[in-house]
């Protein structure tokens, strides 16, 4: 079974052939507020991608849209994210930002629920409508979906999708879950 | 093992409020007067320890859990319930904050969670208290300690839901699991 969630691949990424991390412009905004440790918080996390004008004209993430983007990617339970890290999320963030924008034709900063339906679904995720329902109305305020919102649901998605993955051993679509392991890999994401 | 104990939290109160004393809190609960409290008189009405509003997303999983007509909020039959829930939530709070601070840390978070059934990793209360701690300060305070075991709580029942032999496995396919979870956590 093929999983989705992957995205298509940031095409306005950040050029190639630099020749050191050094001079890559995300590793500025990297270091701007990772301390010693090389790792970035949550909320290290919110502020870069502020000064790195990520969102553009939506509004920046809020906390806990950003606690999600770095458990989708901590492998090591560390709460935190390293440089490495930080670039996968950029890339993955920026296939997803092109998708809310094109389909955000008026740039109004939100889209409805049919269309985030078909966002949702264009990624690749087969859901029946009652699941697809219950994904739209945890993430609407009045009917309409924000790009936080959106980007929030598609963290969740990709992660949830990882931690079954792991356990659909022959590729069927069909996981077996034990259940202290259930509580804790549902719980860590 | 949480799993098979229908858990919920201890009885502490062997005699039910009296409904006098009851009323006296429930109009003082009920600002507006309109006979059922909404999640804003509630959450004005409760305490964290912390100076800061209680969590709203606890008010409102509390008011839901009580709410049995859907109106949005709980009327004084509705409120006995949620007194009682609330008043058991703080003997446990009391019980397993055994240096008295105010708040659960992650040994005494072990504790409570061990107690209730749970078999949870070392490393998985380092992610229970960075997900569920809202005061940001490693350690959880009366509301946010609330919400984690809810949660759990949530999970267990809907786990239970396709383990329809109990014992403690379930198979799944992906749309199932993406139902079951997504708006859990």
């Amino acid at each position: 079974m093929n999983f989705p969630g992957y995205g298509a691949p940031a095409a306005g990424g950040y050029p190639g052939g630099f020749p050191g991390q050094q001079q890559d412009p995300l590793y500025g905004y990297f270091t701007a507020v990772a301390g010693q440790d090389g790792q970035i918080s949550a909320e290290e996390l919110q502020t870069c991608l502020s000064q790195a004008n990520f969102s553009g004209g939506y509004r920046p993430f809020n906390i806990e849209t950003c606690r999600l983007m770095i458990s989708m990617l901590d492998r090591d339970m560390s709460c935190s994210m390293g440089f490495n890290e930080f670039k996968e999320l950029w890339a993955v963030l920026s296939g997803w930002k092109q998708h809310f924008m094109s389909i955000d034709r008026d740039m109004s900063g939100t889209v409805d629920p049919q269309e985030m339906s078909q966002a949702v679904s264009s990624m690749g995720y087969r859901l029946s409508p009652q699941a697809m329902n219950c994904i739209i109305k945890r993430y609407s305020s009045n009917g309409k979906i924000s790009f936080d919102d959106y980007v929030a649901c598609c963290v969740k998605l990709r992660s949830l999708t990882d931690v079954f993955r792991k356990r659909d051993q022959a590729q069927q679509g069909v996981a077996t879950f034990q259940y202290d392991d259930f509580i804790q890999c549902t719980m860590s994401i | 093992m949480a799993y098979h104990t229908q858990y919920r939290p201890p009885h502490y109160n062997s005699a039910p409020p009296d409904q006098g004393f009851l009323w006296n809190i429930f109009q003082r609960v009920d600002k507006d007067r309109s006979g059922a409290i909404s999640d804003t008189e509630l959450q004005q009405a409760l305490s964290n320890g912390t100076w800061t509003p209680f969590n709203p997303v606890t008010v409102r999983s509390i008011i839901s859990m009580f709410d049995r007509e859907n109106k949005g909020g709980v009327n004084f039959n509705e409120f006995a319930g949620v007194w009682k829930y609330i008043t058991d939530w703080q003997n446990i709070f009391r019980t397993y904050d055994r240096d008295n601070s105010g708040f659960i840390d992650k040994n005494e978070l072990r504790q409570a969670l061990t107690g209730f059934g749970y078999r949870l990793s070392d490393q998985f209360y380092n992610t229970l208290i960075e997900k569920f701690d809202r005061q940001k300060r490693s350690q959880v305070a009366f509301d946010d300690f609330i919400q984690c075991c809810i949660v759990l709580q949530r999970l267990t029942d809907v786990f239970r839901r396709y383990d329809t032999d109990q014992d403690g496995w379930i198979q799944v396919s992906y749309e199932q699991y993406l139902s079951m979870v997504f708006n859990v956590v």
